[in-house]
């Protein structure tokens, strides 16, 4: 009875669908004989013996439960439950509800939420995310590859030219023996070092290549703004007899602008503002700024001004000075400036031609810039300021100091105050943090003689520089 | 006795070795971005994984790569790979715990 009941149940809820959930006839042999026969033979005809009413469901094994009176049951519906349900037991369907399930209204198909879909394009937003990385993962590779490209260019065809003037030529420092490596050291991914060293004239030379970051997208993306281009920086250190005391510079305008602001000694020692070089013969372009006249006139020479005038579009700056000692420190308040410590150096910016879209072949166009530098070096051993230049020097160098020293006055004073401040009141909080009221009493005692003492020293000072004024 | 013109400028017993140069008294010659990006790509997975944000564990990824593209060589690897794990678990357990895909803010 009770597959009867489920039967039953299949038909009343897929009144409106053709198929039942399951054969019926595989319960025909458990359906009891005694019960309404008008039903029993309904449900007791294969699917195979059906009329011919209901062709569609023939062709099914597992057809709908009604084969004959299929149509009926679809016409009749409602008269048809009546029917049905009158036949059971009331307990048997306890808690259902006489509802006829309407077939009037539109079926509502609820959306499966987007993770039960077996579809990939609901994933789309994944999918961009990944493809950014894989793009991020190339960009890197290939930008990688570049710059190592073109740093083994240019070592190629400097590597003739370094090697006849160095002794070492590529050291890392952490060699026992200072032997030549004769490669560059990474630093980065586009930033390259070579240390040259072991020629007259000077103490070293560091030669940083500082390409542009192909290999980071988010720089290539806004470079695409903001269009950059690879740098190759040459800073060479000197020893104290291969340079007099001057400092000068020369360079495109925007540089000599920036780094008039940016430099600690341009900014001391060139105050005027950066001045054209056209009197020498060299492009407007550049412009320059120099501590004095003197030494403008001993720089440029016939062959520095042609070096300049040739190669001017890759030139950003050249800076010789001997009190070189970086960029302006920001000092925090309350903190007394160290003089900051100086080094005669020559500093050599040039710019890559190609702006960013630089091929290895461009880096052959450099080596007349490095035999600029060859020449600088040897020519700043010989160039020496005359008497009055030297003197001029001199008291410019004195000026900076006493500056220094002045304004800094107040401020080491204050500090020197404020710690004495700090001491005193340590002390007194130690004693009074001390429990044992003996021990305190002896610390105040001490502390007491020690301020006496004090007091008396400066006294005597003070006595004996009136003395000394009288 | 040949005269050599062109006398040989180097000087062998001239060598200075070479010094990396001192960053903690230039600090503003170093590049300050891979740690950027390695803090920010901290944050951002932690933010993933506490509040269950999707879109916070895909930018701590991107942040730890951008990180590793421009750190320095003397860096340690070990910092590296352990914001990328930390980046890559903070999606993984964004998944795990909320199958559902994406939905773009717009």
């Amino acid at each position: 009875a009770q597959h009867r009941c489920m039967g039953r149940y299949n038909d009343d809820f897929d009144d409106g669908e053709d198929i039942a959930e399951f054969d019926d006839n595989d319960f025909a042999e458990f359906e009891d004989v005694s019960e309404d026969p008008a039903v029993d033979v309904e449900k007791d005809p294969p699917p195979r013996a059906a009329p011919s009413s209901t062709p569609i469901e023939d062709d099914e094994d597992e057809a709908t439960v009604e084969n004959e009176d299929g149509q009926d049951e679809f016409e009749d519906a409602d008269a048809q439950d009546q029917d049905m349900y009158s036949k059971y037991d009331n307990e048997e369907f306890e808690g259902y509800e006489k509802t006829n399930p309407s077939f009037k209204d539109t079926l509502i198909y609820r959306e499966v939420p987007a993770h039960l879909q077996n579809s990939w394009e609901s994933y789309y937003m994944e999918i961009l995310m990944v493809t950014g990385l894989l793009a991020y993962i190339m960009n890197y590779i290939i930008g990688k590859n570049k710059n190592s490209r073109l740093a083994q260019a240019w070592f190629n065809s400097h590597r003739e030219l370094l090697e006849s003037n160095f002794a070492l030529v590529g050291d890392d420092g952490t060699s026992k023996e200072a032997t030549s490596t004769g490669k560059l050291n990474q630093e980065n991914e586009h930033i390259y070092n070579l240390w040259c060293s072991g020629r007259v004239c000077c103490e070293g030379m560091l030669i940083q290549l500082k390409f542009l970051k192909r290999q980071d997208l988010l720089n290539v993306l806004a470079r695409m703004m903001r269009p950059a281009c690879d740098q190759v920086q040459v800073k060479v250190t000197l020893n104290d007899e291969d340079m007099d005391t001057f400092v000068f510079a020369v360079g495109s305008r925007k540089a000599m602008a920036r780094l008039q602001k940016e430099m600690q000694d341009l900014c001391e020692f060139c105050g005027d503002k950066p001045k054209s070089g056209a009197k020498y013969g060299i492009p407007e372009s550049l412009a320059i700024l120099s501590e004095m006249g003197e030494v403008t006139d001993g720089v440029m020479d016939n062959k520095m001004v042609h070096y300049l005038t040739s190669h001017a579009d890759k030139i950003e700056s050249i800076h010789f000075s001997d009190q070189f000692s970086g960029p302006k420190v920001m000092q925090e308040e309350g903190q007394p400036l160290k003089l900051p410590e100086t080094k005669k150096t020559l500093l050599f910016t040039f710019n890559v031609p190609g702006m960013g879209n630089t091929s290895p072949k461009d880096m052959d166009s450099l080596l007349p810039l490095m035999n600029m530098v060859i020449y600088s070096i040897d020519k700043v051993k010989k160039l020496r300021l005359n008497r009055e230049g030297k003197q001029k020097a001199d008291k410019n160098r004195s000026r900076v100091e006493d500056n220094f020293l002045k304004q800094t006055h107040t401020q080491r004073q204050e500090a020197a105050q404020t710690r004495r401040e700090e001491k005193k009141r340590a002390e007194k909080e130690r004693i009074m943090n001390e429990e044992d009221p003996d021990r305190q009493r002896r610390l105040e005692e001490a502390a007491q003689r020690r301020e006496q003492k004090k007091l008396e020293k400066k006294q005597m000072k003070m006595k004996q520089i009136k003395v000394k004024a009288m | 006795m040949t005269v050599n013109n062109m006398a040989d400028p180097r000087r062998p017993n001239k060598i200075f070795r070479y010094k990396p140069p001192n960053t903690e008294t230039n600090p503003t010659l170093e590049d300050p971005t891979p740690d950027y990006m390695n803090l920010l790509g901290m944050v951002f997975s932690m933010c993933g994984l506490m509040l269950k944000l999707k879109w916070c564990a895909w930018i701590a990824v991107y942040c730890s790569f951008i990180s590793f593209a421009n750190s320095r060589s003397s860096e340690d690897t070990k910092q590296m790979m352990s914001s990328f794990m930390l980046s890559i678990s903070a999606v993984v357990m964004s998944y795990l715990q909320n199958p559902q895909p994406m939905s773009p803010p717009w």
